[in-house]
């Protein structure tokens, strides 16, 4: 039942910890995030180290994502074209993310800024797109009550997005953008995701929906592919520089979150657009609720390792 | 004359039978503190989830004993939680505890201010209190820092289960092999491999009298050492062959998916 991890120099019972892979995969598969904010602190809380549970859980998230990634391209929801443009944004932004969190901290009082930009972010994110997704499902409620059939989502057209150079048909997705909106919106999520040390998957979702205005599956599945590529990135560094990727851990995590993610894609199918986002939503507030809790409760122990959110 | 000498060889062998009883009577007494700990190497492989250790020994039955295990004393940073703007708890700032021990272990006969007063404890570095006294706490600046974080300390390494305090867990034994005492220690997975070094004083009319010792080696071995040695020497390979493994078990699982005829 127990397992000894080499880097992590703690045991662990391997079953628990493919719980929690399977748990974070099955989510992954489900809404297109990589569950980094869910699984660092579940991992903390089984004894592992806060820089190296950050660490392994990117490594483990390239499973669960090229698992994820794999199935929804079968689906045909991956939209390859804007995934590679959100993803040369999100690279440029986490490069430029990383000297903008150098700076705040030599400036000092960094901390607080992350933690707040952090709780603002997903409150704000997890509340909008909880009430949006409740309104959408009421008014398909009261169109098919009526018996009228229900409307389809308007695109915005015109406006300073549809006058920019560029312009670019994105198939998959069935939407026309200016190339330079995927690229700047990708270098945004890159920027605050790379202060708030977290992959960024529940940022980019609802910056997909709504200012890419992306349909909800093809949005899974290219967040899932985009996801893949940074964690791959981030895995090699991370155990390039700091040695912190325990590969014993990655491996239990993953048996069960490749696993996990593959249900979730099948669950995934089952849901309409509307529920996957109200369920997304309400598991991004009940993390903000958390974290608040933390914040303003006294810790137990006053003393922590370094890393960790 | 041959009756005179047999009376004085009688009278020595009877001496010498008396002085043989009272040496043995009195052994118990002078019987020298030894100290073993069962097993002294402690391999980690991936099943390790601590170790069941049994320090044994033999002592005077009338001493007080008290078993210290212990680390090398190293100097280890951690971040502390302080409030800010009156409303969040967040890691503000770093501690350094200088001069602490890894791991601190301790059992003994009966309560320790009953054994020893406090200026021995401290002199032997026995107990919590005489840590408190040790271990010199620093903020990030190099600054003294406040006592309280001490008692934070501790209570961090206790959820660690690498610092431990058991008064009157020590079991004597009065036998055929002298009197011999015995105490069972849990040892902790927390600990990072390492030599540990187990001490044993035996204490008379509250002064430390006799003492003995001997050293545990936890130590990483097969693929657990390999991997631990690659994460280091090896990094950039480390770093290829995890991204390599999770994108292999990810398509691979799902490429089973779809063999096993899946939903889609």
């Amino acid at each position: 039942m127990y397992m000894y991890l080499p880097i992590a120099l703690t045991s662990v019972n391997y079953l628990v910890v493919m719980g929690l892979g399977l748990a974070v995969g099955l989510l992954s598969g489900l809404f297109g995030v990589g569950g980094g904010f869910l699984m660092t602190p579940l991992l903390m809380m089984v004894g592992i180290p806060p820089t190296i549970a950050a660490a392994t859980d990117a490594n483990q998230i390239v499973a669960a994502s090229a698992s994820g990634t794999i199935s929804h391209w079968r689906l045909g929801n991956v939209d390859f074209k804007m995934g590679l443009y959100l993803l040369i944004g999100g690279f440029a932004g986490g490069a430029g993310g990383v000297q903008v969190i150098k700076l705040l901290r030599a400036t000092g009082g960094a901390d607080f800024l992350i933690k707040m930009t952090y709780v603002v972010m997903l409150g704000g994110v997890g509340s909008f797109m909880f009430v949006e997704s409740l309104n959408a499902m009421r008014k398909t409620k009261k169109a098919s009550a009526t018996s009228a059939p229900a409307a389809a989502p308007k695109e915005k057209k015109g406006g300073f997005f549809a006058a920019l150079p560029m312009q670019t048909y994105f198939e998959k997705s069935g939407v026309t953008h200016s190339a330079l909106v995927p690229l700047f919106l990708g270098t945004f999520v890159g920027v605050l995701a790379a202060i708030m040390g977290v992959g960024g998957g529940f940022l980019m979702v609802p910056v997909m929906i709504y200012m890419l205005r992306m349909p909800m599956h093809v949005v899974v599945g290219t967040s899932l592919f985009q996801i893949l590529f940074t964690c791959i990135e981030v895995t090699y560094l991370q155990a390039y520089s700091n040695h912190t990727v325990d590969f014993i851990l990655a491996i239990i995590l993953l048996v069960g979150s490749v696993f996990g993610a593959q249900i979730g894609t099948v669950l995934g199918r089952k849901l309409h657009g509307d529920q996957l986002k109200i369920l997304l939503s309400i598991i991004v507030l009940a993390v903000t609720v958390k974290i608040v809790l933390e914040l303003v409760m006294e810790p137990s122990i006053l003393l922590s390792y370094a890393g960790g959110h | 004359m041959k009756r005179a000498i047999m009376n004085s060889t009688r009278f020595f062998m009877s001496m010498a039978l008396v002085l043989f009883g009272l040496a043995t009577v009195s052994v118990p007494a002078a019987q020298a503190l030894t100290c073993s700990v069962t097993p002294d190497n402690i391999p980690i492989t991936f099943t390790y989830h601590g170790a069941q250790l049994a320090i044994t020994g033999q002592s005077a039955s009338t001493d007080d004993l008290i078993v210290t295990i212990t680390s090398e004393p190293v100097d280890t940073a951690l971040r502390n939680y302080e409030k800010v703007g009156g409303l969040v708890w967040m890691k503000k700032g770093s501690l350094e505890f200088k001069d602490a021990p890894r791991v601190y272990l301790l059992s003994s006969t009966a309560d320790l201010s009953r054994i020893l007063d406090a200026a021995e404890l401290n002199q032997n570095l026995l107990g919590f209190e005489a840590l408190r006294g040790h271990i010199r706490i620093e903020d990030g600046k190099g600054n003294p820092a406040d006592g309280k974080w001490f008692d934070e300390y501790l209570k961090f390494k206790k959820e660690e289960n690498v610092y431990d305090m058991r008064e009157g867990a020590i079991v004597r034994q009065h036998g055929e092999n002298g009197n011999t005492y015995t105490v069972d220690v849990a040892w902790p997975y927390q600990a990072p491999p390492g030599i540990y070094t187990v001490n044993v004083v035996a204490v008379r009319n509250g002064k430390v009298v006799e003492r003995a010792s001997a050293n545990i080696e936890v130590k990483s071995t097969g693929m657990v050492a390999a991997l631990s040695k690659m994460a280091v020497d090896q990094a950039g390979l480390y770093g290829i062959m995890a991204v390599i493994v999770a994108l292999l078990a990810g398509l691979g699982v799902g490429a089973i998916f779809k063999k096993g005829g899946g939903s889609h």
